[in-house]
């Protein structure tokens, strides 16, 4: 902004150098990675105290401890006692509770101090805030199942007997760990963000989620308890854990859940929980007041 | 009323290696003393650990020959305002104040709970919510809160953010009565306009460190780095700054147009007794001199800028 | 007991919608009991998860976490804590009264429903072990969560650690963590009374007994420790 007004009349703005930026403009596209790369980060509490670090860096730390302990049961044992898609069935509950704690973390400190408005003043829209915030969790997730499984695998590449079949046998158990574990990363994360967005104060938001985590694993327990026929074998639908172990089964023959022949309902149900929190959290933002 | 003082002796507060409080010695006796300092210099540090709400790293703080630090008898006398401060919405001003009565176990809650609301003018609004009210309303909540045990020392933290003129000059009028009662008031700003108004003691901190204190015009006399400006109206400005120019305690001289000849002076003694001997010798006739840089902003920026 | 922060601590928690999350917990134990208990599976097969897993492992300590964290949580997070440090009350006195609180509430909100499905399968024994052991959980977990309120910027974030890694995971493989788990101290005093065998009950009962006492009074003395000293610096979170 650059001018001069003629001597003698009023005032006069002076030419200090400031100039109008005029050169390329990232768009739409690049703000939401963007969001999503800081919302990764603040989840691992990188760029921030070390305090911040504490809870998500330790659960994966464990994590990895945990993995490291698997691999040399693994070896020792003439069998391998547990499969990739077994590892991330067995680290759910971890990452359930990882969701509890990073989802909050992601999204009340926003809401509570009311800054959606400065995001919208850039070239994001309320969908792109929500969805990059989506992202970051599952991705957060995600990255809690792999670090444990890519310790696996290179502890069972080294340690294999048949040279390259048994690697190659490694990477497509890997494959199938990854998928699986994307599937769980992207259930958690739909059911757990919803949630989380509800309220400003990050201690209920992590209890909410725990709760509706931990309450449904009991029911479904009991459910199946109850009946041995169609209704027990559906009864993993009403607990996310158990669903998504029930997806395990039905795409990789590989899960703590009994699904009979309906497996296909599982694969369906997760989809239809991941589409439903998907929209769930975007109606949210929609209503925000900015 | 008895009178409590409260004393700092070198005391410092640090967090690892940042010291927000460095060295402060000072004393607060009865009257109103306003704690003047940038944002950021350590004030609210001060008045959290006068009121016992922090430790001090080094150094002995008490408030009537107590410490306050884990000793929580210091607040049957004593009543504290803080910046930011949530009040329960849930609860009318009546109730909050109430409660603040009780739980400072008052033999009669509900007169004492009168005399408060009645001093802050919240009585006609005083079953109302607080989640109904405004800002300064809020903030009159809170210092009835703090008086309803009738403290002898009260210390508020930016007590007039956030209010509007008329309610200001009602803090003001309160606290300089609550004063002539005996009672020590601290409270700290960085509005100079106000501390000017409602104190002439001063203790102003800056960076953690205590920069003055005192009357803050006997402050400006001891500056004596800095010269003294004043305004002189005369019969004859020009050659009257000439004659000024000869006396060595002046070190500059201006003509301003319809304001009349300024004049810098170093030392402020020497120019008072040289300026009428002057004056009557070349004959001219003083009709106004006035110091000009005098305020309280003057004196701040000086020690601000040191 | 101070009656005027219990009465405001009281006020503080029920006058926000937000304790209606406390009602579907118990309202899902009650329902799932009642449908339980109409089907024609013998209550042995079905009793440990609905008393054992969801009842005392998921909602007692879930309640209780909820409310012992908020009750100086919630202060100390927006600053109204000030209100009460800045009276000439022993530090004591304010931490035993918001105990006081959180202890009822958890019991009324968590101990009682689980005694009342106790009370649905018929067995009055059952239902008063459930509610004595609850209860005795209920005050240690409180204990704990209010001073973990006072210790960490983050308590439930903390406490929930406990309750999944430690009381839900770790006591299933290693014995000796079951000695530190409060969810084995409910269990075996419900079971001492009640005596179904229904719940994970490794502890003997005299031992539960003591070690929860052991608890709740050391939460409470750590609390009324930190509130001693509690700092609060200026510019607040």
């Amino acid at each position: 902004m650059s001018g001069n007004a003629p001597a003698g009349v009023g005032g006069v703005i002076h030419d200090i150098g400031y100039q109008r930026y005029t050169g390329a403009r990232l768009g739409r596209g690049y703000a939401a990675r963007s969001l999503w790369t800081y919302s990764l980060r603040t989840a691992y509490g990188l760029g921030r105290t070390a305090k911040a670090k504490i809870l998500p860096l330790g659960l994966f730390t464990l994590a990895c401890i945990a993995s490291v302990v698997l691999v040399m049961v693994n070896t020792q044992s003439p069998e391998p006692v547990l499969s990739y898609v077994g590892l991330v069935a067995t680290f759910s509950y971890a990452a359930t509770v990882f969701a509890a704690i990073v989802g909050p973390e992601l999204v009340s400190r926003d809401l509570r101090n009311k800054v959606l408005a400065l995001y919208l003043s850039r070239p994001i829209h309320r969908s792109d805030y929500a969805l990059a915030k989506l992202a970051a969790l599952a991705t957060a997730v995600f990255v809690l199942f792999t670090g444990p499984m890519l310790i696996m695998f290179v502890g069972m590449a080294f340690n294999t007997s048949t040279g390259l079949s048994g690697v190659l046998d490694e990477i497509g158990g890997l494959l199938a760990g990854l998928a699986a574990a994307v599937i769980h990363s992207a259930v958690f994360a739909a059911l757990a963000l919803p949630l989380a967005a509800l309220t400003g104060r990050r201690m209920f938001g992590t209890g909410l989620i725990m709760a509706v985590f931990l309450l449904s694993a009991p029911v479904s327990g009991a459910v199946r308890a109850l009946d041995d026929g169609a209704l027990g074998q559906l009864a993993g639908l009403l607990d996310p854990v158990s669903l998504v172990n029930g997806v395990d089964r039905w795409l990789f023959g590989e899960g703590l859940v009994q699904t009979g022949p309906y497996g296909a309902v599982y694969g369906l149900a997760a989809l239809a929980l991941i589409a439903a929190g998907t929209a769930a959290l975007l109606w949210r933002y929609r209503k925000v007041k900015a | 009323m008895k009178t409590t003082t409260v004393e700092l002796a070198s005391v410092s507060r640090w967090y690892g290696n940042v010291v927000a409080v460095n060295d402060v010695t000072l004393t607060v006796g009865p009257g109103v003393t306003g704690l003047l300092g940038p944002n950021g210099a350590g004030k609210t540090t001060v008045l959290h650990m006068i009121a016992g709400l922090l430790r001090p790293s080094q150094g002995t703080l008490t408030v009537g020959a107590a410490p306050s630090w884990r000793n929580p008898d210091v607040y049957r006398r004593l009543g504290l305002v803080t910046e930011h401060e949530g009040v329960p919405g849930f609860l009318t001003a009546w109730e909050f104040v109430h409660a603040s009565a009780t739980l400072h176990r008052l033999p009669n809650p509900a007169a004492a709970t009168r005399r408060a609301l009645d001093i802050v003018e919240l009585s006609d609004v005083e079953r109302r919510r607080i989640s109904t009210y405004s800002k300064g309303m809020r903030q009159r909540t809170r210092l009835a809160a703090a008086l309803v045990h009738d403290p002898e020392v009260l210390v508020l933290d930016e007590p007039f953010n956030g209010m509007d003129p008329r309610q200001r000059l009602h803090m003001m009028d309160l606290l300089h009565r609550m004063a002539g009662d005996g009672r020590t008031i601290l409270f700290s700003s960085h509005i100079l306009e106000e501390v000017e108004q409602l104190s002439g003691t001063v203790q102003v901190i800056v960076a953690g460190r205590l920069a003055a204190s005192g009357d803050y015009r006997h402050i400006r006399r001891l500056m004596t780095t800095r010269p003294h400006v004043f305004v002189i109206e005369s019969s004859d400005d020009r050659r009257l700054g000439t004659v000024l120019m000869h006396q060595p305690s002046v070190s500059g001289v201006e003509l301003v147009a319809d304001t009349g000849l300024q004049v810098r002076a170093n030392d402020y003694g020497t120019f008072t007794r040289a300026l009428a001997k002057a004056a009557r010798d070349a004959d001219i006739r003083l009709t106004g001199v006035l110091p000009s840089d005098e305020s309280l902003e003057d004196v701040f920026s000086y020690l601000v800028g040191q | 007991m101070n009656l005027t922060i219990a009465t405001l601590t009281a006020r503080a928690l029920f006058g926000r919608r937000r304790v209606l999350l406390l009602l579907p917990m118990p309202a899902v134990l009650i329902t799932l009991t009642l449908i339980a208990n109409g089907s024609p599976e013998p209550v042995a097969e079905w009793g440990p998860i609905v008393f054992g897993q969801l009842g005392l492992g998921v909602i007692l300590p879930l309640t209780a976490l909820i409310i012992g964290s908020g009750v100086l949580g919630l202060e100390i997070e927006d600053g109204t804590i000030t209100h009460l440090l800045t009276k000439p009350l022993p530090r004591q006195e304010i931490v035993l009264a918001k105990l006081a609180v959180a202890w009822a509430v958890c019991t009324w909100a968590a101990a009682v429903p689980i005694a009342v499905a106790g009370l649905l399968v018929g067995s009055a024994g059952l239902a008063a072990g459930l509610l004595l052991g609850a209860a005795v959980g209920a005050l240690a977990y409180s204990a704990v969560f209010v001073a973990l309120s006072l210790m960490s910027r983050r308590p439930v974030a903390v406490g929930l650690v406990y309750i999944i890694l430690w009381e839900n995971l770790l006591t299933g493989f290693v014995d000796g963590t079951r000695v530190l788990s409060i969810r084995e101290y409910a269990a075996a005093i419900a079971e001492w009374i009640g005596g179904t065998g229904w719940l994970p009950a490794h502890l003997a009962p005299v031992t539960a007994i003591v070690l929860a006492a052991v608890i709740a009074v050391g939460g409470t003395m750590a609390a009324t420790a930190r509130l001693r000293s509690f700092s609060l610096a200026g510019e607040t979170s």
